[in-house]
């Protein structure tokens, strides 16, 4: 107990409060004007940071219900194989990797493009760069997507299976199954998932730094910069209260929907 | 710079592991010397694999180690986080430190870097202004330049045959030619903070103290026009993820032209993954570049060692065929005590595109350090947001 203790302390606690004190201390003693700079200069990257949080989610949450509903219901048995083994490939692959692959992928001039000119879907003088907030969108839901699928598909199959083959023999279709019978006993699995995959998504610097060209980009990427050009932890640590307060309210969220489940238990 | 007494615990964990990382080796060996490098891996690789071996060969109870930082400043920013760290300890864990030329100010003014090169016989072969004044601050002494390090534009000649020579005409090109531009603002890498710190150079009427100081609380009411013009220059541009970022479209063809570091696009060269039909050039006014800096921390264990180990990277022999041969960068010390150890064709290669006279008389060095600050926050406020 006291050294797990300790080690929470040490490693989280103390941090946290140093860190917070640093938002909050000047050269004057106490005072907010780093958290007034922060959001003087950097508010439209908190926004971003929050839309492009959320854009991801909402794909992550699609395609995880759809890749986990299709392992859990789907009736052709070699696809069902093959999904399960493709789909946890981007688990092993490091964000800083998918970030490259992004930016090769996802450029004017990159293999997406270039396979939809080549293939006549495209026309070179239309190709654009996804190298913005929809590459960072697209990145993170590709990198989060295996993580949830994997945490959904496991709540699915604990799901009794007599339950969808009830309404499937009463006339239900697989879809009606998945969203009215499977899927309902699997949703807080579901938002543990996604609030773990917010958490994560705020806290990559590796991605933004590599897709996104200037402002506005993700919080972590100005809390590098005040740091790097400025050796400014004031307000780097200002910006990372707003990371703290987003986090607060998931973590509070994932806390009562664990609790929730304990007491159904 | 101000030092800051608040500094995240994590970080402080992260360099102090770094230098335990250090101290490991040296259970295995004699005596081992510590070499921190900030900068790309290869700066770690040129340590270990030229440096090291001829340093190990006149020492030979010497094991040398080379230990990267990371890159741009930020590589700099966790050496100076490692030394701050141990600055109430006996010995500290770095017995060379290779910084930039900002940082290298800063540790002076604070009393972490140790003052080696009245006694160090090559010295006197590294006369320029780096080798006395780092952004304002007086390093003399302190410091010897491993390399010079320069920022230019690149441009691809099939798609630009007559590239605009200054950064006047570059202005009045990209409201022609949108988008065919590229740099990677100031928060992806130095280049694009040096591109827009010669940007202030040549339209502010300040360029000479932007970059000696002394400090004035009125200058950046000054900045206004140059600015506002920047804003609109970005309209045309393309913004890039970072330095590389920049010379991946250059390859892909996305843009035609944009700021590199010369040291960084030679060794991208070299190493086959930059078009060889590039080419570079120094816009007047002319455009920043900064050294990498030896140093030996203030208390170094082995500081002998380590001003000798300096002493062999800033030989002309080894400048010559380390700095020029292996990686065609610019030599930290003076070019003419490196002449006669390179080839002809060596020479050529290096100032194939750039000339000396050219690189003389248009490579500026970076603002003092208020002014660097200011620069990038009036860029923050007015041409970013």
């Amino acid at each position: 107990m006291f050294p797990a203790m300790t080690a929470v302390v040490l490693l989280y606690a103390l941090p946290l409060v140093r860190s917070l004190a640093s938002a909050f201390h000047g050269d004057d003693g106490l005072t907010v004007a780093h958290v007034v700079r922060a959001f003087t200069l950097y508010g439209r990257d908190v926004a971003f940071s929050i839309g492009v949080s959320l854009g991801a989610l909402v794909l992550i949450a699609i395609a995880s219900i759809a890749i986990a509903g299709y392992l859990t219901l789907g009736a052709t048995r070699w696809a069902v194989r093959v999904l399960r083994w493709l789909y946890r490939w981007p688990l092993f692959i490091p964000f800083v990797v998918a970030g490259q692959l992004s930016r090769s992928f996802l450029s004017t001039n990159g293999m997406m493009n270039t396979v939809l000119i080549e293939t006549g879907l495209l026309s070179a003088q239309s190709a654009q760069s996804f190298l913005d907030w929809r590459g960072l969108i697209l990145t993170f839901a590709w990198k989060q997507i295996p993580f949830v699928t994997l945490l959904l598909a496991g709540a699915m199959a604990a799901v009794e299976p007599s339950h969808s083959e009830a309404a499937r023999n009463l006339g239900a279709g697989r879809l009606r199954a998945l969203f009215h019978i499977v899927l309902p006993q699997a949703a807080p699995t579901l938002w543990v998932g996604l609030i773990l995959s917010l958490v994560a998504m705020l806290s990559v610097l590796s991605v933004p730094m590599m897709l996104i060209a200037g402002n506005p980009t993700m919080m972590t990427s100005m809390m590098a910069h005040r740091i790097t050009y400025y050796g400014d932890y004031g307000v780097a640590n200002a910006l990372g209260l707003f990371s703290y307060a987003l986090t607060a309210v998931t973590a509070w969220v994932y806390l009562r929907l664990t609790l929730a489940r304990e007491t159904q238990r | 710079m101000k030092a800051h007494t608040w500094k995240p615990s994590a970080m402080k964990a992260l360099v102090l592991g770094l230098g335990f990382a250090a101290g490991i080796h040296q259970a295995g060996a004699a005596t081992t010397l510590n070499v921190f490098t900030a900068g790309d891996d290869n700066m770690v690789a040129y340590v270990n694999d030229f440096l090291a071996p001829r340093f190990e060969a006149m020492h030979p109870d010497v094991t040398v180690r080379a230990l990267g930082t990371g890159t741009g400043d930020a590589g700099s920013q966790a050496i100076y986080e490692t030394l701050s760290a141990q600055r109430n300890q006996q010995n500290w864990g770095i017995d060379v430190a290779v910084v930039h030329q900002r940082m290298a100010g800063q540790m002076v003014e604070e009393g972490l870097l140790r003052r080696y090169t009245d006694d160090l016989d090559t010295a006197a072969l590294a006369t320029g202004e780096n080798t006395r004044n780092a952004l304002g601050v007086n390093v003399e002494g302190y410091v010897m330049p491993m390399f010079q390090s320069q920022i230019a534009l690149a441009y691809n000649p099939a798609l630009l045959a007559e590239p605009p020579q200054s950064y006047a005409e570059l202005a009045k090109w990209v409201e022609e030619h949108p988008k065919a531009f590229g740099y990677n603002g100031i928060t992806g890498g130095m280049a694009g903070v040096g591109f827009v710190f010669g940007w202030m150079y040549a339209f502010t009427d300040m360029a000479d103290t932007l970059q000696n100081g002394p400090w004035d609380d009125e200058a950046p009411a000054r900045w206004n026009d140059a600015l506002e013009g920047l804003r609109a220059f970005n309209d045309n541009v393309t913004l890039t993820p970072g330095n590389a970022g920049t010379m991946d479209a250059m390859n892909r063809g996305e843009i035609s032209m944009g700021p590199v570091w010369m040291d960084m696009y030679y060794t991208w060269k070299a190493d086959g993954r930059l078009n060889p039909d590039f080419r570079l050039l120094l816009p007047e006014p002319g455009m920043p570049g900064q050294p990498m800096y030896y140093t030996i921390p203030e208390r170094a264990e082995h500081a002998e060692l380590a001003a000798a180990f300096i002493s062999l990277a800033t030989s002309p022999e080894v400048q010559a065929a380390g700095i020029v041969g292996e990686f065609n960068w610019f030599p930290g010390i003076d070019a003419e005590h490196v002449r006669g150890e390179l080839s002809d064709a060596q020479w050529e290669t290096l100032y194939a595109d750039v000339d000396p006279e050219t690189l003389a008389t248009r490579g500026f060095s970076m603002p003092q350090t208020d002014y660097f600050r200011a620069i990038l926050e009036a860029y923050e406020a007015q041409v970013s947001r």
